[in-house]
This record gives C-alpha cells, structure tokens and sequence, in this order.
C-alpha cells in the first residue's frame, strides 16, 4: 500500500511517504491563505504522482485554530429549558485567584443564540417533560431565516437517555437542511453538562469551517488523480475517516502534534522499552508524552487555550504537556533581574538572531550556537548557515552584560532554564504519574529535541535516551503508524458487585452497535478490528475515575479478581494509596475500537536493518558543557554514516540533516541495528551543582 | 545549617546562582502541586475533588511557608504553618521520626472551622528534619451540630465538633487505633473522612519523596538560599509596588447584614491602612468585637484576608512565598470578629473574609484611581442539602459553591457568576452531579438579569438557581450583605444583592436571608438569587453600542436600560415612558430590533414543572 502523510504546522507543510516500500520526505513552506497550495508544493518536491497512492493521512491545525482565532461560523445552542446560561456560567471558578482583573472564558455562543426547549430528563434518563417538538421546529425555521450555520444542542441528563436530543437534531435536520447539528450525545456520553455543553459547542462552532476545507482538499485531490482513502489524524492518537472528519471534527483538536508520540510509541516497542517518555522540541514549544508499553497515554479531554480562560473538550486526547520552551524562545529579564526564557517566540519570523533574518531577541537556537552545541555550518543540512556573532552579540547586550556573566556563561544559563521548564514537563507526564524516571528512557525528536534530550536526562534522572532514525522529521513520520481508531464512552453509575448484568450488557452493546455502524459507514472490516473494553472505577464516596481495562463484560458483571486487583494497583500507582476491601463503584463503561494499519509500514522502516552512508571524515570541536570558562574538545560526527553497532563517548556531538544529538562527557551512544542512537546517560552521584 | 530555614539565611544574602534558583523554586511549586493533583483526585467528597477547597504546601521547622500548590485558595495563605507549628513546640524537632503523620484543626490554634483538617508529615534528610508536608482540606464533617454549610445556631467551639489538636494519627509508621476509633465515631461521614485522610497523608509522602530527591541533587544549603532569594525578590517586587502608593491612612468601613442569631444587628467591617513608603500596614482595631455566633475567625482569619487584600495589590500573578507579605503589618487586637478569642465559635469563619478583601481594596481605592474595582458580591456563596434518603436509609450532605457578580473596572465590565475573592479555582458542583447523587431536582440554572449594578462599566450578573427538594430534607441558609448590596464606584451603582425564597409544595412562600436547619418536604423549592457586582463609573456615559449589545443579551432588560441607562428601545419612547414610572409601567416590549432572533423565542421565560419563582424588588 502506497500511502502519504502530510502535516501542515504553522510554519512548514510536511510530507512523509512510504511508496512502494522506499520512504519519500519533503518540506516546504505552509501557505495559510489556502493550506492545500502547500500540499501541492510538498507533494511535487517528494516526486510522488496522486494517482499512485491509496491512502492518504493528514493532520492539520485548523480546527484548534479556529477556535483560538474564533474563525468559526455563527453558531447557535439549544439547551434544555432553564440551563441555556450554563454554557457562560461555566463552573464559576477564577484560576489567577488574585487577579481581581481576571477574565472568564468567553463563550463561543452568543447569549442571544442560546435557545432553551421544555424537556426534561431525570438523572435515571426518564423523562419528566416530553420535548415541545413544535418549538424545535419554530427554531429550525428562525435559525435558516437568519442564516445561522450551527447548531449544539446539549440536554441535561441526556448521557442517560438520549431521546429527546435525537428529536430535537431530526426535527432541525427536516426544517433546516444544510444546517451543522451537533448533538451531545453522540460525541460524548458522560455526566457535567458545562463541559458536554462546551465539548458539543466546539464541534458545532468548527464544523462548517472545517467540512469546507476538508471538501476543498478532497475535490483538490480528487481533480489531481487521487482516488485512495484520505484519513484524518485525531486527537487519541488513531486516524478516522474524511466523512467522520467533517460531521465531528472536535476530535481533530490535536490532530497535528500527536503523531509524533505515536511514532515514538512504535520505537518503544521495537526496541522493547516498556515506560517511555516521548519528548518533542520544535521552534516554540516542547512537548511531552507518558508512552506506557509503545502505547502514548491518553486524558480525558484538556482545555483549548488554557485553563484559565480556556473551553474545555472533554474528548480522549493523547496526554501531552506542552511548555513554551522550543528553539525560537526568547531569554529575557524582569524587572527584579530574573532570568527567564520563553513563552514568547521569535518563531520563524524574524527568527533567532543567529538565522540573520532580522531577529535581535537572543533564542535558545542562539544559545546552542553560541556554546558550540549546533554547527552554524551544517543547520538544515547546511542548507542555512548560522550567524554566531550575531548570537554572540545580542546574548551578551540583552542578558549577559546587565546580569554580570560572561556571554557563555549568559548562554548556558539559558540553555539551563529552558532544560529546567522542560524538565517539569517531562516530570509533569512521568513522576506525577507515578512513573520513577529511574526506570524509564526517554524518546526525543523535532528538530531540537536532541540538543537539549541528554540535558533532561541528567536533570530527571533517567537513564537511557533514543534519538530515532529521521528525528527531525519525526512527526510527519508517526501519521503514517496511526491506527484507526474510535473511542467512546457511557455514563454506568453503579457498585462493583452489585451490578444489574442486564444494563451493563445493554450498554456495552449500544457502545459496539455505535462502533460497527462507523466501521461499516468507514467501509472497513470489523474483523480486523480490535475491540478493547474498559471501565472507570472509584471507591465510593471519589469522584475522580481511574480508567480500568476489562477482559469482558462478564469479568465486570462479575466483579472479577483481576478487575479489583487491577484497580487498587493502578489507584495506588497514580496517589500512593489504596484502599483493598472497600466498596468500589463504577461510573461509565468505555470502548476502544482500533484497525491497525495493513500491509507494509512505517513501523517496518523504524524496524528494518541500517545501512549508513559512506564515512565522513570526523571533525573536533570545543563545545561547552557544565563549565562555560572550559570548553571540552568533542568528537562531531556525521549520524547517517554511522554504522550499527557503532559507539562513541561523550564529549560528542552527533549532526544529521535535520537534527543533532549532544553527548556530555560519560554518556555513550551506540548505534542499533535500526539506525537508532540509544545513549546510556551518565548521571551523576549526589550533588548536582 | 540541617533544617530548611530560609529566612534565617537572609542576613546572609549568599549569592545564588540564578539558574540554580529557577531550578529550584520552579521544582519547589511543582511538588506542592503535585501533592494538590493527587489530593485532588483521589479524595473522598465534594468539597476537595469538585469545589477544591484544599491547600498543599512544603513548611519550615520554623512554621514558616516554603512553597504552597498553585491556583487554591486565596483564603488559605496563612494557614498550614500555624498549625505546624504548634506541633513542633508541643514535639520539639527530635520528637519527630519518620512515619509520623500528624493531624491538626484545633480553632483555638487554626481559628477556622474544624472542618478544615491539616495533615502534615515530617521530612528527613541525613537524620534530622529538615521540613514538613502538609495540606489542610475540607472535611465534609467533624460532627458537633453542624452539617454542611451555612449554619448559624452554634456560639462555642465544643458545638462544633472533634477537635484533634496536633496528634500523632500514626507514630512511626503505625496507627494510634485509640485516636481512629475515636474520629471513627465522632464524625457522620467516617468513610468519607478517612479516605480524605488517607489522601491527605498519601499527598504528604509524595512532598516527602520530591524534597528528598531534591536534597539528594543541592544541598540543604543551596536550597535554603535560593528560597531566601527568592523571599527576598518577593519581597522587593511587592514594597516597590507599595512605595508607588502615596502615603497615608486610609480608612472604610462596610457592613454586614448580621451574625446569624441576632438578625438585627448588623456588623461592622472597618479597616484602616496606612501606607508609609515602602511598608503597608492593614489595621483591625475598630471592627466588630467578636460575636456570640459562629461568624467569628481567629487570628489567622484576619490575617489571610489581608494578605490577600496585599496580594491582588501587590504581584496577584507571581507564585505565594513569605517574602511576598514581609513588606505587610498587621494590627489585629484580640477580641474582633477577625481575631476572637478562644472558645468562640469558628463555624462560619470565612463569611465575613470577602467583605474584609473588599473594605481593604475600598479604603485604597482613593490613592489608587482606576485601579480598584467596584464591589463584588462579597459573600461565600454556598448551600447545603442533607438528611437521610428515603429511598436508600443513606445519610448524605449535598454541598454546592457558586458565583455572583463582580464589580465592574476601569476599563471593562465585571465578570457574571464567578466566586468570591476568597475562593480562587474554586469550582461549582454540576447539576447532573448533584441529581444523580441527591434527591433533587434543580429546575433553573440562569443568569439573574438585571442584577448588575449599572455603571459605564457594568458590574457582573448574579445567578438564579432553584432546587426542587424530591423528599424530605434539611436546609440552611445564610446570606450576607443584603443591608448593603455591592456597591458602585466612582458613579456607578450598587448590583441587586443575594435573596432567596422558600416555596413549599402547599403553595406558602417566604424569603429567608439566614436561618439554620429548615426542614424541607417533598416538592418544596429553594430559589437562590446571588448578588450581583456593583458598577464602575456613570451609567449615563456608558457606550450605547454597549448597552444595545446587553439588550441583545437579555444581560439587562428593555426596562432596565431605560431606568439605569436612560435608553430607549428604538422606535418605541419606552424609555421616556418608563423613567417616569419606575419601571412598573404595563408595557409590552418588543424584541430587540436586530437581524438575529431573540433570546427567548423558543419558549418563553422560565421552565419547569411549577409556576416560576417571581422575583420581587429586594
């Protein structure tokens, strides 16, 4: 199978291919006015013909964008009656708690287009007032004649029954063809109405903005030859159809960072590490990833834009934390003379100063420059060389200088707050978890991801690090692994061991028609596909749920040992205790179905023997380390011509087309059978200063 | 040096390196708010996972705060270092050992309610402590003749529940089965309340762990002095801020509406703050003597309101340390509603903090033009349902915090529906929750239109809300600043302040501003109406395209716009009519003229099941 995946990031569009089992990559600019221009551009560099491909993956930005950049269509919600103001309300609270200027989140739907509707639905989801179908109608009448484009419609109670918000979107539907509807139930069937509500709002306010650039694209590709199936990426990390796309695009949120943790999760498990942490440095931010078992772990829904004033989406989204701590990010000082680096970003444009287009702001990239870390003369290749004196200079005026350090000195400092936020970020996806990095490696790629990995490394305390074939490129790489997926979930409020099997079995069956039925309109075999079972436990009297894997519906109706036992061991994993012998009770039943990926893959790339290019003569180097007055001599070596098996200690730097790995002093790399680096970090014994 | 004591270091002013520092101060605040996750999630009751009053927070063998979680509550800023301390001068450090865990809500020491529960555990490093993890969270009881919030009966301490004072629940790693018993049978929620308490110990050891791998990285040493640093930094940023206040005294006063048993005889709040350069000094001498109600906070009460007052003033974004309050003095004599003396009770400590906050800010308002906003709701906005089910024979407390309006700033209107200042990231119970664990029936969740106070910078909108009881059930109530609704600045007026209304199933209605244990039957309602914020500056020059767009919202109704706004509804002379009538005119009011439909066109006004609440002029 011939497939291609492109990634269109807020500054270059992404290609990977796996043709005829050779991988093609390209790079280009992304083009914001119409992104699919982009796409052409990629398409023509990597020499790849639409009409020979089958399949074609795409993860996009787009519909986190229009809601950061409130682009979304006019947008309406209907509620049940007396609640429409839930929607603003919100759940009251003011994170900045001493900001007596704080701000709330702003709603997406204007209070005049929030429509409330006599129903009503008891907690059992029996209901206590039919729905007035006449005043669905009325609306659907009113929203067409003022050409509103979408439609939430969120009911409280309606996890339990959804009845009446299936008559309200048939009703809107009948009156109002063309009309975007997105109903609560069937995206999320869990208990909170303010985040239901908001998780619904999301996918109406995208939805017709979305679905346009999706038919764009398609008939794009169509009218170029290409008639395989186009597959978004979404947020839990698998891909879904371009139709499921365009009717729940909510779930494309994160479509664009994730598959760079998959990618991860796939070396993970060739290389057989079973607590990894992916880690993803690009030009703004840095990302990471708890990847238990080559599988990255996944949250129940975050908050777009923060969570102060953010708009939660409680949908599946694999768990990654992200810093505002990428190449690009800028070093200055307050007002009281601290140091800090980031959130802000000379991005592309200008760019750090060293990139000489303008930049004046010293970055972290200047920072690696100036302390002999990245080779000014082999940055892209050495596609674009790099100003060291440039860095030198506004390093040493804009930090170095008012401080009273030295430029290297300022440097290192830099490059050491920006290891220490992003070690935090790491400890925030590992140790909080209940993960001892002791036990765990760590997988880093993006472009500077390898700069800065070892650094983290030390400071965490774990032990082994992989830098993958093809880092720099890493994330247009993961789309090309994820599987087919389809997450879903339903409120089940009960006692483990007192469970009525009728129910239980009742509702794992609704969760696997709603899964065949997207398998079937999908076009794809339910054979092959995977279906996993879970349920969220407590113990009575918590509120927050630990997401348990079941080996059936019977082990749950049972009460089974292995479900208890699995769950006091989880529970005391993740908050130090557990509590055997108390009454645990269940919330919601929950459904994974994946197909995996047929046919030849990236997964055989990642896996398949190395073979290195000629040699290339070794070059030395001073590069700074811990000491910023005493530079070490270090080995600079040329990573595609590194035999497997190969190994070299620290003080080390290992350059590639896209990328480069730094060595402290102790750490040995060696080179796998695969190509991958995997470096044995040498920690150190007590103090660290 | 073999303990964690920064401020000791200060007259050292050892130079840290500043990368060392960040590393340091970042991982500090990160293990705190590692403690709150997981205290978080895995506690027992409402008030901890949902409505998050908890705090989590590393302290010195002085007692003094090293690092305290992110995003709590503002409210709990003096807090766990008090009670520790009394720990260590009952213990002395060498009484401590490892596995020790230390239970704490004494009011005489902690002067809260005894609800709030401190847990703490000391740290060793190399033999000795060194510091001590601790977290103070709300337990959904303590027994005594209080359930829930809100009640007002109680006028000493010994009413209100177990008090443990600074006692080893476990000593050396193994329980004191005498003490477990004896909370065991003390309290109405026993399960809930130890798996709270494990979860508070279990947070603890995780504090435990991260200062030990810490200490394994830097020495006692280092850290000590990058916390003095980073005091010291605190402590610059805030006095520099404060030199920029012109000196002076600066006093105001506010009220309350009672103290709960005593319904009329309001309590006064007054405050005077003295700026002197860079010092800010925040004086409680003239408050309300302390009463014979629960509506009393000890020493640390006082003291939290100020140092939040300091805090908004001050660096509101910058993380909590010590040094962020040395450059604030406190006056606080015994015997106040802020400071009682020991034997008050304590239960309804907090009612009176947000309008503390809110006098401190008003007295300064003239000195800082612009920078104050008006009023908030200024009360702690919470209500509680409990009894025993008929369904299941269950005992069960329903508990639920909400928001009010905030006063309207300088350049913006206030925020609708948010909490008080005291409350921070404190979050409202959904109303799914609470009817798939309570029997109730909640019929309306809606913005109280109206209700902020007008100004050219609205104050934010109140909510209405009203349960349905489905059996029977208990009730308290207590609102606060009803006499003196949020109040206007610079022109503005006050919001429409708190009320509410009993409706029985019988068709009898009353309101009710503070009465504890009301007996509720089935069908019988409870509409909360919350305060709305007061406004900023004169209504008459707030912008008409703003006030177009609050009619559009329905945030201000046609009537309200023309008797706040002087605003007539186009086309129609309504608001020339109306200002002549007081809004009681007989008129219809025809929909906003706009392209896009009116807000309640689909059906009209309220919903439910029984004829609306009718809301009347409070």
């Amino acid at each position: 199978m011939n497939s291609i995946g492109v990634d269109i990031g807020g500054t270059f569009t992404d290609l990977v291919g796996y043709r005829d089992g050779e991988l093609v990559i390209s790079k280009t600019l992304t083009t914001p006015h119409n992104p699919t221009e982009g796409v052409a551009t990629a398409l023509k560099l990597a020499g790849t013909q639409l009409e020979e491909l089958d399949e074609f993956l795409h993860g996009s930005t787009i519909a986190i964008n229009t809601v950061l950049e409130r682009k979304g269509d006019q947008t309406a919600l209907l509620t049940t009656a007396g609640f429409r103001d839930v929607y603003e309300i919100a759940r009251g609270n003011r994170p900045d708690a001493f900001d007596i200027s704080f701000q709330r989140p702003e709603p997406l739907v204007p209070r005049h287009l929030r429509f409330e509707v006599s129903e009503r639905l008891n907690a059992k989801g029996e209901v206590l007032t039919a729905i007035d179908e006449e005043a669905v109608r009325a609306l659907g009448r009113q929203l067409k004649d003022a050409g509103i484009a979408a439609i939430a419609v969120c009911f409280l109670h309606s996890y339990a029954n959804p009845m009446h918000e299936v008559a309200a979107g048939r009703i809107l539907r009948e009156t109002y063809p063309g009309l975007f509807v997105t109903l609560s139930h069937e995206i999320l069937r869990e208990f909170r109405e303010y985040e239901r509500t908001s998780t619904t709002v999301l996918n109406a306010y995208v939805g017709p903005r979305v679905a346009r650039y999706l038919k764009t694209l398609e008939s794009h590709l169509g009218d170029n030859g290409f008639d395989g199936a186009i597959h978004i990426m979404r947020s839990n990390g698998g891909s879904m159809s371009l139709t499921h796309a365009s009717v729940e695009p909510v779930s494309m949120m994160e479509s664009g960072p994730v598959a760079g943790m998959i990618g991860a999760g796939a070396v993970a498990r060739i290389l057989g590490i079973q607590q990894a942490i992916g880690f993803d440095m690009g030009g703004t931010t840095a990302k990471a990833t708890l990847i238990t078992d080559g599988v990255p772990g996944i949250e129940e829904g975050y908050y777009i834009g923060g969570y102060s004033t953010g708009q939660p989406m409680q949908l599946p989204v694999v768990a990654i934390v992200e810093v505002g701590t990428g190449g690009g990010s800028i070093a200055w000082r307050d007002g009281a003379g601290g140091m800090h680096v980031g959130p802000h970003s000379a991005s592309s444009d200008p760019g750090p100063v060293c990139y000489g287009r303008g930049g004046t702001e010293p970055t972290i990239t200047d920072a690696n420059v100036i302390l002999g870390r990245l080779n000014p003369n082999r940055f892209l290749g050495g596609g674009m060389p790099l100003d060291l004196e440039g860095a030198r200079r506004a390093m040493a005026g804009k930090i170095g200088e008012p401080t009273g350090l030295t430029t290297d000195e300022a440097a290192l400092g830099v490059v050491r707050i920006a290891d220490s936020a992003m070690a935090l970020a790491v400890r925030a996806v590992s140790v909080r978890k209940g993960v001892d990095p002791r036990d765990a490696a760590m997988i880093a790629f993006g472009g500077a991801g390898p700069v800065h990995a070892v650094a983290l490394c030390k400071e965490i305390y774990i032990p082994t690090l992989v830098i993958p074939k093809l880092p720099g490129n890493f994330s247009a790489l993961g789309m090309l692994l994820a599987p087919w997926r389809h997450d879903s979930v339903r409120t089940l409020v009960g006692v483990l061991g007192k469970l009525d099997g009728v129910r239980v079995r009742a509702g794992f069956d609704e969760l696997l028609s709603a899964a065949h039925k997207q398998l079937a309109a999908d076009e794809l075999d339910p054979q092959r596909a995977l279906f996993e079972l879970g349920v969220d436990l407590r113990y009575r009297g918590q509120e927050h749920t630990i997401p348990v894997p079941l080996p059936s519906a019977e082990a749950l109706i049972n009460a089974d040992q292995v479900v208890t036992d699995t769950f006091h061991a989880l529970h005391d994993m993740r908050y130090g205790h557990a509590a055997v012998g108390e009454t645990i009770e269940v919330a919601s039943l929950r459904l994974t179905v994946t197909v995996p990926r047929g046919g030849e893959s990236v997964e055989q790339f990642l896996a398949q023997p190395f073979v290195p290019e000629d040699p290339r003569p070794e070059q030395r180097r001073p590069v700074v380390y811990d000491n910023s007055e005493q530079p070490l001599e270090a080995r600079i070596l040329w990573r595609p011509s590194l035999p497997p098996g190969f190994e070299v200690e620290g003080p080390a730097v290992i350059e590639e087309s896209n990328s480069t790995t730094v060595l402290f002093p102790g750490d040995v790399a060696r080179v796998t059978e695969h190509g991958h680096l995997v470096i044995s970090i040498h920690l150190a014994q007590g103090e660290a200063q | 040096m073999n303990a964690i004591t920064p401020a000791g270091m200060s007259a050292m002013k050892t130079r840290v390196n500043p990368v060392t520092q960040e590393v340091v101060t970042n991982s500090l605040i990160a293990y705190a708010d590692e403690m709150a996750l997981a205290l978080c999630k895995s506690a027992y009751n409402m008030m901890i996972y949902e409505v998050r009053d908890f705090c989590c927070g590393l302290i010195d063998t002085d007692g003094r705060m090293i690092c305290q979680n992110t995003g709590g509550l503002p409210i709990f800023l003096a807090d766990l270092g008090i009670a520790v301390k009394d720990g260590i001068d009952r213990y002395g450090l060498d009484g401590f050992a490892p596995g020790d865990v230390i239970i704490m809500n004494h009011g005489g020491v902690c002067g809260q309610h005894l609800n709030n529960v401190v847990v703490y555990t000391p740290c060793f490093h190399q033999g000795k402590v060194v510091a001590f993890a601790a977290n103070r969270a709300h337990w959904v009881d303590v027994g005594g003749l209080r359930t829930g919030f809100g009640n007002s009966q109680t006028y000493e301490i010994y009413h209100e529940g177990l008090q443990m004072r600074s006692i080893k629940l476990f000593e050396a790693g193994k329980r004191n089965e005498g003490v477990w018993q004896m909370i065991t049978d003390n309290i109405r929620f026993p399960e809930s309340s130890l798996g709270d308490l494990r979860a508070q110990t279990a947070a603890c050891h995780i504090g435990e762990r991260r200062l030990s791998e810490l200490l394994s990285r830097f020495s006692v040493q280092t850290v000590n002095d990058c916390i003095a640093s980073s005091w010291d930094q605190a402590e610059a940023e805030a006095r520099a801020i404060v030199a920029g206040i012109p000196d002076g005294r600066y006093t105001a006063e506010s009220w309350l509406d009672s103290d709960g048993r005593q319904l009329d005889v309001p309590i006064r709040v007054k405050v005077t703050v003295e700026v002197k350069g860079t010092d800010l000094t925040i004086d409680y001498s003239e408050m309300n003597p302390q009463v014979n109600s629960p509506l009393n906070s000890g020493f640390s009460g006082g003291l939290s309101a100020a140092r939040v007052a300091f805090k908004c003033l001050t660096m509101p974004k910058a993380p909590v340390n010590e040094g962020c309050f040395r450059g604030l003095k406190l006056i606080s004599p015994e015997g106040t509603i802020v400071n009682a003396r020991w034997g008050a009770a304590l239960g309804q400590w907090s009612v009176a903090l947000p309008t503390v906050i809110d006098t401190i800010l008003r007295a300064l308002a003239p000195a800082l033009p612009g920078f104050v906003p008006a009023a908030h709701k200024g009360d702690m906005g919470g209500c509680s349902f409990y009894g025993v089910r008929e369904d299941t024979g269950a005992r069960y407390v329903l508990m639920n915090i909400y928001g009010g309006g905030w006063g309207g700033r300088k350049d913006r209107d206030g925020a609708s529906c948010s909490v008080s200042i005291c409350q921070g990231d404190v979050r409202n119970t959904p109303v799914e929750l609470q009817e798939i664990h309570y029997p109730v029936l909640i019929e309306c969740v809606k913005l109280r239109e109206d209700s902020g106070g007008a100004g050219e910078h609205r104050g934010g909108l109140g909510l209405e809300m009203r349960y349905r009881s489905l059996g029977k059930s208990t009730i308290n109530i207590n609102l606060e600043r009803t006499f003196e609704p949020p109040w206007g600045v610079e022109g503005g007026q006050a919001g429409r302040s708190n009320r509410s209304l009993i409706q029985r199933a019988d068709g009898s209605e009353r309101e009710v501003k503070k009465e504890s244990n009301i007996p509720l039957g089935a069908g019988d309602c409870v509409t909360f109406w919350t305060a709305g914020g007061g406004g900023y500056g004169d209504p008459t020059k707030r912008e008409r395209a703003q006030v177009e767009r609050d009619l559009l919202d329905g945030y201000v109704t046609a009537e309200g716009a023309a008797r706040d706004y002087g605003f007539d509804v186009p086309g129609t002379g309504l608001g020339s009519r109306l200002r002549g009538n007081d809004g009681q005119g007989d008129l219809v009011i025809p929909a906003p003229t706009s392209v896009t439909p009116a807000p309640t066109s689909v059906i009209p006004a309220q919903a439910g099941t029984q004829a609306p609440a009718k809301e009347r002029q409070a």
